[in-house]
């Protein structure tokens, strides 16, 4: 071995080192060592220190030990550089140098096998957009009321009402004192808002007539504790004193026929309202009420206008339950802790029952859960089902996972064709993690096309989508409202999602021998066949599920829609109130021979008016009980003001004592004395036989009434909630609409000549109608919405499995077509070879569906308890996902199976 | 054999700097005694230029990086205390990519006017 001369010089210095090495004992614990020891990679130090110690030695030797330890230290900082302190911190996550032939080869094979490559991104692509438009729509949902600056400190007060001991009223109603009262026993509240609604605003500007706008009363305190940004007027001042308005941009522009800029031009001008003789003056604009805000108006009146020194019940009383409450709590409060205090409140303001004849509990709902958590009665606030919201969220997830899951599916199925491909890679030297990172490549290069689909698809169904789901959603919209921490969760999910997609047929095709695939001894293993089974298992698990709910709903539906109410809504035309008329002494004649005029019209079949009309929430009487009870036996009615015609009108039937008569009104409110109860009422009082009844007294509103009839229940409210004790007492009031039973086959031209007799009668109103079953049928609008959107997702559901059926199918059949070849020459027919192997796809998804089913029948049976009127699930709606899965299964098999066993034999065989 | 395919491809498109050549160079030279220390007095020695360690480590491992040449740990000695010398030794692609260089600058040198050449 040759030896070069300096290594021999350091050969013979070898021996002085030992020397050195005992004479400089502290050297190999010097300090810029313990540095060095902590920058440095530790895979380096070893041969580093060992190459600086040496040096130190021979410094130490030739200059002594203050200037080896100097030169030490220069050292060591000289390895401090990133090329030293980083190496191999940070692996790059590919070889880039086989990128680019990664690439070519994901492109080919997209190039190569189009149709597969198609269905797998179309596949994708459907259940990114499904889930796309569902954030969308989940996360417009949970955007409601978040742009108010003090949203975490404003809750609405909700008031439960109990007689003894029973729920009878669950509502944002409240006493107008609440909100003070609270605010001077508590502390903790910073401020209240008290608002009432004002219905339609029904106004004269100038001289043009405007109707429709919604208006609410509400007080000073209303612009300062939300946030609706003005545009003219001050948010503390404009709603002081009596007779403001404020109006919206858009009503503005409507009223003044404005469309400048300079809204000082507005202010201070006056709107004369209904048969008030004092005009409201314009004292502040503000912009248009935002989509996502749970309140909702046209305009703000301000509350004072309501009560006057020598009428204050508006402000003072304890028995008015019109108001709705908002408190704006100190920053820091714990509402729940404040809420506990509420019993101690009632006791004091409400003594039991004694103030206003019910037990009175308050309860704080945060701003946040005004919109998707509030199941109250008299709500004024924008309501949808959080339940439906969520769970469309998570059908959407479903949704995106069997769309992964045919990504996998489709994937592994092609396993043969790349075998080869991963035989050749490996025996050129390729290792196993490089082929995975191939494949996940792969999955991502096709995800990325599956998302481009997918943004394209949603653009693309946005605007119908939006119809359905009723409001105006854009991906813009959403992404401005999302928080960052959501943006990075949902990306997260994405690109997790995307990742774990392409796990699997990474280890699976990166697994296979080399040996075994280039030989060509190499079958489709069974190996992984399970896996791929138990998917197509879960996804049609998921789209039988899918269906069987979809029925349910739809079921659900059409049984409200369609079922009895006990009142006859259809073809009724209804008339809104001709309040601009003075009610004065001619009341009743007027009403009555507008009415009759009206049963004159051809096409018409009757007409009544009446205060309330179904479908709406009527208002309740608290203190009634029998004349001859005491007090203590108070139960609750809800009432409705009718004329003598009404019951025939809706086609209700008397079963004990007699209908309303011409008679019974009476033009002095004090003299009225008559009514009728429905079944219902008479069981809370009672009376046991409904003939019992007729005759009897009845005290509510500090008078006794006599009970001339008992009408059957009927649904009021729609189907979603449960039937109640109803009093009617008849009565004529400006304030009533028309109800006008038509034919239906000539409608519209009935409607017009309604209008030239309403006109008559009341010249000085403007004419507005509406058709009662629309308007009652609006109580299910979420339910509609829903039942759309499982639809929907039920056919994409089915539609993605299908794609991910062909995948497992072309598999399965390829692997088999030597043995179909076998089977037709020992003589199989072409049928009997389909049924042979279709058997095997009808036993998976038979199965997918008998699981789904109890899986399906748990939810909706979850479902239908909120409803007190609702279908039994039976076995039809159980049967039908089946069978239809079943025969989607059987067309969507049976076409590849038939391509393959009508090949003929010779052809299969041939090749060994 | 996947990682020689590799490499070439390397060699292909890379370029080795002066330093990381004469490093190189040195590393073949040393054969099995060719770490840190050694190569630093052996440039010194041979081309009388005095380099600092960090450089020539830093060096050496992109060299390996570059799949030029390969390390392993040697024996330790007394004079280290106790640690142990990681030792270099040039892979049959650092060979190649040497020998390429120098033919190539032979081939060169041919094209340089035969007077000056001639002169020295």
């Amino acid at each position: 071995m040759e030896v070069y001369p300096s290594v021999k010089v350091r050969k013979l210095v070898a021996g002085a080192f030992q020397d050195i090495m005992i004479k400089h004992p502290t050297s190999n614990n010097h300090r810029s060592l313990r540095f060095l020891e902590w920058f440095c990679p530790p895979h380096l130090v070893e041969g580093i220190e060992g190459d600086l110690v040496e040096e130190y030695y021979a410094d130490a030797e030739a200059f002594g030990e203050a200037v080896a330890s100097r030169r030490l230290w220069l050292g060591v900082l000289r390895f401090f550089k990133p090329g030293i302190i980083f190496r191999n911190r940070f692996r790059h996550p590919f070889h880039t140098i086989m990128l680019r032939n990664y690439l070519t080869t994901t492109f080919r094979n997209v190039v190569k096998h189009k149709v597969f490559s198609a269905i797998n991104v179309i596949g994708l692509g459907i259940g990114i957009t499904a889930c796309l438009l569902i954030l969308q729509f989940v996360m417009y949902e949970l955007s409601y009321d978040k742009f108010n600056e003090k949203f975490d400190r404003i809750y609405r007060v909700t008031n439960d009402r109990f007689q003894q001991g029973k729920l009878i009223q669950h509502g944002t109603i409240t006493y107008p004192t609440i909100g003070p009262a609270m605010t001077a026993d508590y502390p903790e509240i910073e401020s209240y808002s008290r608002l009432m609604p004002a219905g339609d605003l029904n106004v004269k500007v100038g001289d043009r007539f405007f109707r429709g706008e919604s208006c609410i009363f509400a007080d000073d305190h209303l612009l300062t504790i939300f946030t609706f940004p003005m545009l003219a007027g001050s948010p503390a001042d404009a709603l002081k004193g009596r007779y403001r308005l404020v109006l919206t941009e858009t009503t503005a522009r409507k009223y003044f026929q404005f469309t400048g800029d300079d809204w000082s031009q507005i202010m201070g001008k006056h709107i004369y309202w209904g048969l008030d003789a004092e005009p409201y003056t314009v004292t502040g604009i503000c912009k248009d009420v935002p989509e996502n805000s749970h309140l909702q108006f046209d305009a703000l009146a301000s509350y004072e206008t309501l009560y006057t020194p020598e009428n204050h019940g508006a402000d003072d009383n304890w028995t008015w339950s019109d108001m709705r409450h908002y408190l704006l709590l100190k920053p820091g409060v714990d509402y729940k802790a404040l809420e506990a205090k509420f019993g101690g409140f009632s006791d004091r303001h409400f003594q039991g029952d004694k103030v206003s004849g019910s037990v009175e509990k308050f309860f704080l709902q945060p701003l946040s859960r005004a919109h998707l958590y509030s199941d109250y009665e008299y709500d004024i606030a924008k309501v949808a089902s959080g339940k439906a919201v969520w769970s469309m969220l998570i059908v959407a997830g479903f949704i995106l996972l069997i769309a992964w899951i045919n990504y996998i599916n489709l994937t592994t199925s092609r396993a043969l064709e790349r075998a080869r491909e991963v035989g050749v890679r490996k025996v050129m030297g390729a290792i196993r993690v490089e082929l995975m990172r191939q494949f996940i490549l792969e999955s991502v290069v096709i995800s990325l096309f599956a998302f481009f689909t997918a943004v394209l698809l949603s653009a693309l169904i946005q605007k119908p989508f939006n119809d359905i789901i009723g409001a105006t959603l854009s991906p813009m919209k959403v992404l401005s409202a999302m928080s960052g921490s959501t943006i990075l969760i949902l990306a997260g999910v994405m690109i997790s999602g995307i990742l774990l997609a392409g796990f699997y047929p990474a280890v699976v095709l990166s697994s296979y021998q080399p040996v075994v695939v280039l030989t060509g001894k190499f079958t489709r293993s069974g190996r992984g066949g399970l896996i791929r089974k138990a998917l197509v298992v879960f996804q049609f698990t998921a789209s039988a599920a899918l269906i069987a709910s979809t029925l349910v709903v739809s079921r659900q539906l059409k049984f409200m829609n369609e079922a009895a109410l006990g009142i006859d809504i259809a073809n009724t035309v209804v008339v809104q109130s001709p309040e601009r008329t003075t009610a004065d002494s001619t009341l009743i004649p007027r009403f009555q021979a507008y009415e009759q005029e009206l049963t004159t019209v051809p096409g018409v079949l009757n007409a009544t008016t009446s205060n309330n009309i179904p479908g709406a929430r009527l208002g309740r009487a608290f203190n009634v009980h029998l004349a001859s009870m005491p007090e203590s036996s108070n139960v609750t009615f809800s009432f409705i003001g009718v004329d003598y015609n009404f019951l025939n009108t809706y086609g209700m039937k008397i079963v004990a004592g007699r209908n309303f008569e011409a008679t019974d009104h009476n033009a002095d409110w004090e003299q009225i004395r008559s009514v009728i109860i429905n079944r219902r009422a008479a069981r809370l009082l009672n009376l046991k036989d409904d003939e019992e009844a007729v005759g009897q007294h009845v005290n509510f509103w500090e008078r006794d009434w006599t009970i001339i009839g008992v009408v059957p229940d009927f649904h009021q409210q729609g189907l979603k909630r449960e039937m109640e004790p109803i009093v009617m007492f008849p009565v004529y009031s400006t304030y009533a609409s028309t109800s006008v039973k038509v034919k239906k086959e000539t409608m519209k031209e009935t409607i017009a000549k309604i209008e030239t007799v309403f006109k008559k009668h009341f010249p000085e109103n403007s004419f507005d109608y509406f058709l009662l079953d629309e308007y009652y049928n609006t109580q299910y609008r979420d339910e509609d919405r829903f039942a759309k959107v499982v639809n929907i997702f039920a056919v994409l559901a089915v539609v993605i499995s299908c794609l991910g059926l062909i995948g497992l199918s072309s598999y399965t059949i390829a692997q088999r077509t030597k043995e179909i070849g076998i089977r037709k020459v020992l003589g199989a027919s072409t049928p009997g070879i389909v049924a042979l192997l279709s058997v095997d796809f009808m036993r998976i998804t038979l199965l997918a569906s008998l699981l789904a089913l109890p899986l399906a029948w748990f939810a909706m049976n979850l479902w239908l308890e909120s409803y007190p009127y609702r279908i039994a699930p039976g076995w039809a709606l159980f049967v039908v996902p089946v069978v239809s899965i079943l025969i989607i299964t059987a067309i969507t098999v049976s076409f590849q199976i038939m391509r393959t066993a009508a090949v003929n034999p010779a052809k299969t065989l041939k090749y060994e | 054999m996947y990682i020689c395919l590799a490499n070439i491809i390397i060699m292909a498109r890379e370029f080795l700097g002066e330093f990381e050549e004469l490093v190189l160079t040195m590393v073949a030279i040393l054969k099995d005694e060719a770490y840190g220390n050694a190569i630093v007095s052996e440039i010194r020695q041979r081309v009388g230029r005095d380099c600092n360690l960090s450089a020539v480590h830093v060096t050496l491992y992109r060299l390996e990086d570059k799949g030029l040449i390969k390390s392993s740990m040697g024996g330790a000695t007394n004079e280290r205390g106790g640690r142990r010398k990681r030792i270099f030794t040039v892979t049959n692609a650092g060979f190649s990519m040497l020998k390429d260089m120098k033919e190539s600058r032979m081939e060169l040198w041919k094209y340089i006017p035969q007077l000056k050449f001639g002169s020295l």
